[in-house]
């Protein structure tokens, strides 16, 4: 680490009081949430102490010995120390902007920002412009409500940001402007769909002060290619860590993103933050188990957190625990029922429980609080479809998709709702698309080969192809290996099924599956190996063969007669 | 156009309708004498009136206009109280400063509505009957604002002073961001007329194109028919109807629209809208301004998030443009937010189907897919559609879907597709050919149509068989069992009974046209009317009346036919050009183009017009030589936008790769042939018809260099190309042009059976024409095996005669002409310098004709041959004269000398 803990630590404590003393919350809650996750030296300090930070270890105890990612050593990255800035001299405004304060603590935004409408200096500046900012975001979502039409018309704009943008423009432009004001500044040319300018402003803003983790999450969602986010010319400092690991797992580079939060760690051991990130990151691998074991932990520590429990309730709604989810939904409704995750995990808990319309109200209902949720459009689609109703569910996941166009899930389920209504051929588009979007995962691999494999197309080739690269991306229920050898068989390349079979077989070995996969794999390999007159390996499976009973018995008795007088024929 | 609003949530009162409840109270002012205040007589009372209800028709809107046109709209209208009644209005709206300001208002209002009980008391005075029209839009206004939240009148607040504020200073911004960060084009979508800023961007871009028109020949593939047919059940039938009302009144260019739209607002217009923009986009094709238009549907989009149709037209848009990754994900877009519910009447709504109709979306995509040439997976997705319509018992989409696949296999050519039609004809065995499968599905889906009743349909799939009749000679479809005696030619009667009966069509439509007149689009096209500078329908005694009654009228009667029957009816005559062509009658051929270039050019699109004009321009090519064929051609040019893009640079460049192998620019005529064939797409079996074109195009220029065995083996590729896909017409041609490289090379015997051959297919397929030439071309072989066998040649020549000189093109009547000469020069029998006028006169004319079409080769054959006749009679001074022609053609055909021709500058 570049930086001694200490360091970070005296840095974050003065974030947290500028962030604090401009009302900027969420960045501040955030820098707290670090700062609390730095580890502690359990020498120094007494147990009461470190409370929050009790086995914040345990996971990485269990699971490290598993799963050894290596973080990869940033080897001489130098740190830029950043100079934390100078307050202003506050008792200049500090009355007004006091009392300016108190009023926006109280949502009263409107007021606070006439209390500092005569008040000069940049920190009064910014704190009027933020709060005319919040109010018109506030009436923006009151009138998306009241103007909503017969066309869906909802074309609600914030209509103070016409003037915050003049003012912040102005003070940028004699170079009086802070990294606060830069914030801002970005937040509403970002609104204004200005998105090139926003980014070089906010890039500005986070490299004067890079503790506001807010500017780096509006630079995130501006970077949604990889080339745009090595344009960005940032300098290095350890801020600049937890954005690149969070921008990682959105350009879905999880691994990337795995590493670096891996080597923050080494820093912020018991971060809670961190620790969701990764259990995200490990959900879209598709760990379960570990993305489980993080979450308890969470929950042990900050059991009112709903912060990404939708997520937990995913893994909790896939290992079908019914009592953990209908437990987390208790909890997350007691805690706060109006937060569109709260809906959202309330929704998968009906859904486990095969109440589809209950749940589909409970997603409406999330989607009524934030209607670009894109994970509740996308299990709305999935109830949909296990309602039958398939016109809805394709309206739903296409929201989805114009929501989020590398939502791999919505795509995949517009595929299926296709290829449920007899439609295969159309259906490929959208697998397509979605094996483009996630080109790791076997599930859609194996969904798109059955698309080719189905009665109407027959494109047994292309299915082939598409099997092949499912088994090469670790598919854990071992479908495709089997298809791969029964299709080839089929199309009477009896070479490659004979390949197939036996890999499948090793791996049935490996796993200790029976079945009648087995069987099948058994009766090919042994009638193959006799007619390429391997007798010794046909007798092998014949011999196999015999443990099973059913035709196949009889069957292999008889190959295994054939072998023998064939082999006393050539000698 | 059930489905595709919600249904209305309500009258929203808007600042618009404040200020025409403020105009109402004007003219009905309560409790007051007949003549109100304001005005000067009761004429100007009554036009007052008139205007009112004109606007109350377009109501409903999606965009209204500000309060900056409504005041021009009034002037136009106010006459000398215009200043009066714009200030009234404009006052009385910034009066409006508090919620309870409003209230007061439309109590006022609620008091000019005369109550129920009030039966006629005084008949000077005025009260507004509450049943009629302006009574009824009243208690609407008042209905809407009583039932209006709280802040639901703080909005109307808010509205009325942006409204009033727009108005009196100029804009600022709009509150709509563009979503395309563009700086340099700021488009104020809030007052946008969508037709002007189409027709603005329309024109830059023209002439940007113009100044960056490159020699870069466009790749267009042509399937239009087609596509009216996906519009057809994309668009109900009868909307589609009524919006063919509406284009009707739009003339071919858009350029006309520029002054006339301000009030294009309500929802309905707003279809209509689209739905003409619809029509425009297939009837320019790839001329359509393609980044313009895509704007205003991205401005539609936002306003109007819920109205799936724009997805169609973007996709439309970039289907034209040949955009293959945004017209798919258009395409899938709007199916999957419509589920192919929208806009068709006649499945019930959306409340009783529960699956949607995607069989449609499958339909649209193989469309797409056949547009783009890709064929084999345009019949994958067909296939999937008809199994999907069989699934869904979707007759009428079934029926449709077949006539696709049928395009599609005519279109295309396809060697082998054993299994395609899979379930759908599983009582066809898979061993007939392409061909038999084409013409018992054809069958089939005509029958279908008919059985359905989609007229329209019926008459496509008429026309189809036509085209089928017209290329393929009849066979028994058993293969076992007895077969009745069928006698292997086509059919021409078919071929005519079909077209006539596709042409019927326009009479079932005659008598509909009342019952699709809609309301809206009525009043549109009033308003419209109004606008025009003379304009007062309703005062017959102010002058310029009459003519407005007239456009209003003839606007009617234009409307009687739905444009897409007209583009049937019209396709029908280029068949009938096309059929004539090849049957041999040029003249009818000429006369069928002619007839659909001056009938059908407004309703059809402009590939099929280019198609016509190419027609008629090869026309004038043949019979009277190139000068006057570009003459003709440069008038076509002018009429299509763009013209790399369309069918006339295909023209353009056959008659001057004609015209350099008649002059001898053999280099010419090489490019211009390589520029033909990179028309056509690489895909196998797509754009057949060019490519063959082409490398029979590229024979001929082999064989005019003389290199006759290269020119042979392109031509013997070429008849296994065409024996493959069926071709057999244009078989016929190519062992026509065998025979011809035979006989260019002096090798008569080969050369005869080539000629036989080809002769045995015109006379299977009725190419009359061809047959002729056929038969001139065994003549000039039989020739060239002596003398002894000058006889049979003139007979033969004569035979072919009457043909040749009736409906033969300039060079074929010179070449018979050339070959009559010498069979009697060769002829022992008779003595040239006796009678010279026998020969003399026949080759004057072959000279005459040779010289319009500057073919120096042949020119120089005919007057040396005219010299030697001359010679032997006698006449000297005539002699010297074809002498001295025969050296000018000859030079000219050695040193071609540079063409001046700005056309050629082209490539």
């Amino acid at each position: 680490m570049g930086v001694s803990k200490e360091t970070c630590r005296n840095e974050l404590r003065t974030a947290i009081r500028h962030l604090t003393d401009r009302c900027l919350f969420a960045a501040s809650k955030w820098a707290a949430e670090q700062l609390v996750g730095i580890e502690q030296d359990p020498a120094k300090y007494p147990p009461s102490h470190t409370r929050l930070q009790r086995d914040c270890s345990s996971i990485r105890r269990r699971f490290r010995s598993t799963d050894e990612i290596t973080a990869t050593p940033v080897a001489g990255t130098s740190y830029v120390s950043t100079p934390v800035p100078e307050e202003e001299s506050e008792d200049v405004d500090s009355d007004f902007y006091l009392l300016a304060k108190m009023y926006f603590n109280c949502r009263e935004y409107r007021r606070a920002a006439h209390v500092l409408s005569d008040q000069t200096g940049m920190k009064a500046l910014f704190l009027r412009c933020y709060a005319l900012y919040l109010a018109g975001e506030k009436r923006k979502e009151e009138e998306t409500i009241e103007l909503e039409g017969p066309l869906g018309k909802s074309d609600a704009v914030n209509s103070e940001l016409v003037s915050i943008e003049r003012d912040l423009a102005a003070v940028r432009k004699n170079g009086s402007i802070d990294p606060f004001g830069l914030y801002l500044y970005g937040l509403v040319l970002k609104a204004k769909g200005n998105e090139n300018l926003a980014r070089t402003v906010l890039v500005e803003s986070v490299n004067t002060y890079p503790w506001n983790w807010s500017a780096w999450l509006e630079l995130q969602s501006l970077c949604t290619t990889i080339d745009t986010l090595n344009s960005l010319k940032l300098n290095n400092h350890w801020m600049k860590d937890f954005f690149l690991a969070c921008t990682y797992h959105e350009l879905r580079m999880h691994n990337e993103s795995l590493a670096k939060y891996d080597y923050l760690q080494a820093t912020f051991g018991c971060s809670n933050y961190i620790k969701a990130q990764i259990a995200k990151a490990q959900y879209s691998l598709r760990e379960f188990e570990l993305v489980e074991a993080i979450f308890e932990e969470l929950l042990r520590i900050d059991p009112y957190r709903i912060d990404d429990m939708d997520m937990y309730s995913n893994v909790l709604y896939a290992k079908e625990c019914f009592s953990g989810l209908s437990y987390l939904a208790h909890q997350v409704f007691m805690t706060d029922k109006y937060r569109p995750e709260s809906c959202c995990i309330i929704g998968n808990y009906y859904s486990l429980k095969g109440l589809h319309e209950k749940s589909v109200m409970y997603f409406r209902r999330a989607l009524k609080l934030d209607k670009k949720y894109l994970s509740a459009w996308t299990l709305m689609g999935h109830e949909y479809v296990e309602m039958k109703n398939t016109p809805a569910a394709v309206d739903a996941y296409r929201r989805a998709v114009d929501i989020n166009p590398c939502d791999y899930r919505a795509w995949y389920g517009l595929g299926q709702a296709y290829e449920m209504m007899g439609m295969p051929y159309y259906a490929l588009h959208y697998f397509k698309k979605s094996v483009f979007l996630q080109p790791g995962d076997s599930r859609l691999w194996i969904a798109m080969a059955h698309c080719y494999e189905t009665d109407q197309l027959r494109m047994l080739e292309e299915a082939i192809k598409c099997y092949r690269r499912a088994a090469n991306c670790n598919d854990r229920e071992a479908i495709a290996l089997h298809k791969l050898a029964k299709l080839h068989s089929e199309l009477g390349q009896s070479q490659e099924a004979a390949f197939y079979y036996k890999k499948d077989l090793e791996r049935m070995e490996d796993e200790e599956r029976e079945g009648p996969n087995m069987v099948e794999a058994l009766m090919f390999l042994a009638k193959y190996c006799r007619a390429q007159k391997r007798f010794e390996e046909a007798e092998v499976y014949c011999t196999r063969l015999l443990d099973y009973n059913g035709p196949e018995k009889e069957t292999a008795k008889s190959l295994l007669q054939d072998i023998k007088l064939a082999q006393s024929g050539f000698p | 156009m059930a489905g595709i609003v919600k249904p209305q949530s309500g009258f929203v009162i808007t600042p618009h309708k404040v200020s025409i409840c403020i105009l109402l109270q004007v003219y009905a002012p309560s409790g007051q004498l007949s003549v109100p205040f304001p005005f000067a007589s009761i004429s100007q009372h009554n036009r007052l009136g008139l205007f009112l209800i004109a606007l109350t028709k377009s109501c409903d809107d999606i965009l209204e206009p500000t309060l900056d046109e409504f005041l021009k709209l009034l002037k136009e209208f106010g006459g000398l109280l215009d200043n009066w009644l714009s200030d009234h209005v404009t006052t009385r709206l910034s009066s409006l400063s508090s919620p309870d300001d409003l209230f007061t208002f439309f109590s006022e209002l609620r008091g000019i509505l005369a109550g129920p009980e009030t039966s006629i008391i005084d008949d000077d005075q005025i009260n507004l009957d509450p049943n009629s029209n302006l009574g009824m839009y009243l208690r609407r206004c008042l209905l809407a604002f009583n039932i209006l939240s709280f802040e639901g009148m703080c909005h109307l607040m808010t509205n009325i002073k942006t409204y009033c504020k727009e108005a009196s200073s100029p804009y600022e911004m709009s509150h709509l961001d563009d979503a395309s960060n563009d700086p340099e084009a700021p488009l104020e979508y809030e007052n946008m007329d969508l037709e002007n800023i189409v027709l603005q961007n329309f024109t830059q871009e023209l002439e940007s194109r113009k100044r960056s028109a490159g020699r870069v020949p466009f790749h267009n593939h042509s399937s239009k028919a087609l596509f009216s047919l996906v519009e057809d059940i994309t668009v109900s039938p009868g909307q589609k109807v009524k919006h063919n009302h509406r284009s009707q009144t739009q003339t071919h260019s858009p350029s006309v629209e520029s002054s006339d739209v301000v009030l294009q607002r309500t929802n309905w217009q707003i279809q209509g809208y689209l739905s003409e923009q619809a029509d425009m986009i297939e009837k320019l094709g790839s001329s359509f301004p393609m980044s313009a238009f895509e704007s205003v549907l991205k401005v539609l989009q936002k306003v109007a998030p819920e109205l799936h149709r724009v997805h169609f037209l973007r996709y439309l848009n970039s289907l034209y443009h040949d955009d293959y990754p945004a017209a798919l994900e258009n395409l899938h877009r709007y199916f999957d937010y419509s589920a192919g519910m929208e806009g068709s009447d006649f499945v019930p709504p959306l409340s009783f189907v529960n699956n949607g109709r995607y069989e449609i979306a499958l339909l649209s995509l193989g469309m797409a897919h056949f547009h783009f040439g890709h064929p084999e997976v345009a019949l994958k997705v067909l296939t999937e559609a008809v199994r999907v319509c069989q699934m869904h018992s979707d007759d009428t989409c079934l029926a449709y879907t077949l006539t696709a696949i049928c395009n599609l296999l005519s279109e295309v050519g396809i060697s082998n597709i054993t299994g395609i039609m899979g379930a759908s004809d599983s009582h066809v065995s898979t061993s007939l050919s392409v061909q038999q499968q084409l013409f018992v599905l054809l069958r089939r889906s005509l029958k279908r149509a008919d059985s359905l009743k989609l007229k329209r349909l019926v008459a496509s799939n008429q026309l189809a068989m036509a085209k089928f009749d017209l290329k393929h000679v009849q066979r028994p479809l058993l293969s076992f069992g007895p077969k009745a005696s069928v006698q292997l030619r086509t059919c021409p009667a078919n071929v005519c009974k079909n077209l006539r009966l596709s042409s019927q069509l326009i009479h079932q439509f005659d008598n509909e046209s009342s019952i699709v007149t809609v309301d809206g689009a009525l009043s549109t096209s009033w308003l419209k009317n109004q606008e025009k500078p003379t304009t007062t329908l309703v005062f017959p005694q102010e002058s310029g009346s009459e003519r407005n009654c007239d456009t209003f009228y003839s606007w009617l009667q234009s409307s009687s036919v739905p444009g897409s029957v007209l583009q049937l009816v019209g396709s029908s005559y280029l068949v009938r050009a096309t059929s004539w062509e090849l049957f041999g009658s040029a003249f009818l051929a000429r006369s069928n183009a002619l007839l659909f270039a001056t009938c059908f050019a407004d309703s059809s699109s402009s590939a099929d017009l280019a198609l016509a004009y190419g027609k008629l321009i090869q026309h004038v090519a043949v019979y009277k030589g190139y000068q006057e064929a570009f003459v003709a051609l440069r008038i076509a040019e002018a009429k299509f936008l763009s013209v790399s893009k369309s069918g006339i640079l295909t023209v353009k460049l056959q008659l001057l790769h004609e015209r350099a192998l008649h002059r001898g620019h053999l280099k010419l005529a090489q490019q211009t042939c390589d520029e033909l064939g990179v028309l056509a797409s690489s895909v196998a079996g797509v754009d057949i018809e060019l490519k063959t074109e082409a490398s029979l195009r590229r024979a001929r220029t082999l064989l005019a260099a003389n290199q006759f065995s290269q020119a042979a083996s392109v031509a013997h590729s070429l008849f296994c190309k065409c024996y493959k896909f069926n071709m057999h017409v244009e078989n016929a041609t190519v062992l026509l042009f065998l025979a011809e490289i035979h006989k260019r090379s002096g090798n008569g015997v080969l050369g005869i059976p080539y000629a036989l051959a080809s002769l045995s297919f015109c006379e299977s397929f009725n190419l009359d024409l061809l047959r002729a030439a056929a038969t001139l071309t065994l003549a000039e072989l039989w020739l060239l095996l002596g003398p002894r066998h000058a006889k049979r040649a003139l007979n033969l020549i004569h035979s072919a005669f009457p043909i040749i000189l009736g409906q033969g093109g300039l060079e074929l009547q010179s070449r018979a002409h050339i070959a009559e000469a010498k069979c009697y020069l060769s002829d022992s029998s008779i003595s040239v310098s006796e009678d010279p006028d026998i020969v003399l006169d026949s080759l004057r004319q072959a000279c005459e004709g040779l010289e319009a079409l500057e073919y120096h080769e042949m020119a120089a054959e005919a007057y040396y041959l005219m010299a030697i006749v001359l010679d032997k009679s006698g006449q000297m001074e005539q002699r010297e004269k074809a002498a001295a022609c025969f050296k000018q053609h000859i030079t000219a055909l050695k040193n071609p000398i540079k063409p001046k021709d700005p056309l050629v500058n082209l490539l």
